[in-house]
């Protein structure tokens, strides 16, 4: 083994480190929620950052909830309540949607589950 | 009338040498594998032996022959595996030349690891680009190329034997 033989060892085997880090890592970095509304831009937030927000759609207000690397609409103006009877989402490509007042929920993740989701 | 074709002795040195890393090839098709694309590459020891011992255009054609004529007797010939093989047996032999022109001196181990990983990274982004163009593959990537360490380094000490057991020989005759 000759000195440049040790130096591109050495450099392979820390590069193996950096490897691990970046892609088996912070996996949960890439999840985002992604929020649309007819009536207002679209928004993307951290999954992992607790907060409430008011979304304005078509008919009103829909308030939507994000918590312990979940989301949930609380409340909007809608008739059924589809959207607060989805409940929590907290698998990559979930959505939930108040359609009335045009205003969707998904959770944008590295791994999507699903390319679609009919209801 | 007889047709012949006039060969020099290194066409006949190359033919030796990819008739060796073929079967090698071929042996290693063999064994089964945990994670498509793990593989030992021992044929990769005579693309090595060749550069140290004759220079970079002998294990240029043995490494592009050896591709080639593997992937026709196992019948790969122009699918994914054979496109595969083919980019990572390029790029490893575009890196040795590049190493090998390196005012610094490398054994067997050296040439051996660079090799194993410009023909992982090359598969890998091939593989990534035309095959499967999917994010989930990254995750598979630390594991490859920690794989194309561990078999390069391996292949590396095993040329390394080979070459000091040839020049004995040599020395002897």
């Amino acid at each position: 083994m000759t000195r440049a033989d040790k130096v591109v060892i050495v450099l392979a085997v820390l590069l193996l480190p950096f490897l691990y880090i970046e892609f088996w890592g912070n996996r949960s970095q890439g999840e985002v929620v992604l929020i649309r509304s007819t009536n207002s831009e679209d928004t993307t937030l951290p999954l992992d950052q607790d907060k409430q927000l008011t979304i304005e759609g078509a008919l009103g207000t829909s308030i939507i909830d994000i918590k312990d690397r979940q989301v949930r609409f609380i409340d909007s103006p809608c008739q059924g309540k589809q959207c607060v009877m989805a409940g929590w989402l907290n698998k990559d490509g979930q959505l939930a949607a108040c359609l009335p007042n045009g205003v969707t929920v998904q959770i944008m993740g590295r791994d999507q589950r699903f390319d679609a989701v009919n209801f | 009338m007889k047709l012949s074709i006039q060969t020099t002795r290194e066409d006949q040195r190359i033919a030796w040498l990819a008739a060796l890393a073929i079967t090698i090839h071929i042996a290693e098709s063999a064994l089964p594998s945990p994670i498509p694309g793990i593989k030992p590459g021992l044929a990769n020891i005579i693309t090595i032996i060749c550069l140290m011992q004759y220079g970079w255009r002998c294990a240029a054609w043995v490494a592009t022959l050896r591709v080639l004529v593997g992937s026709i007797l196992l019948g790969t010939f122009l699918s994914p595996s054979f496109v595969l093989s083919m980019s990572g047996a390029m790029a490893s032999v575009i890196v040795l030349g590049l190493a090998c022109r390196l005012p610094v001196e490398f054994s067997a181990v050296g040439y051996s690891l660079l090799a194993a990983m410009a023909h992982m990274s090359a598969q890998f982004f091939v593989a990534y680009s035309l095959f499967i163009p999917h994010q989930g593959l990254f995750h598979l990537l630390p594991i490859l190329i920690t794989v194309a360490i561990v078999f390069g380094i391996g292949s590396g000490i095993i040329a390394n034997h080979i070459l000091n057991r040839l020049r004995e020989q040599q020395i002897e005759s």
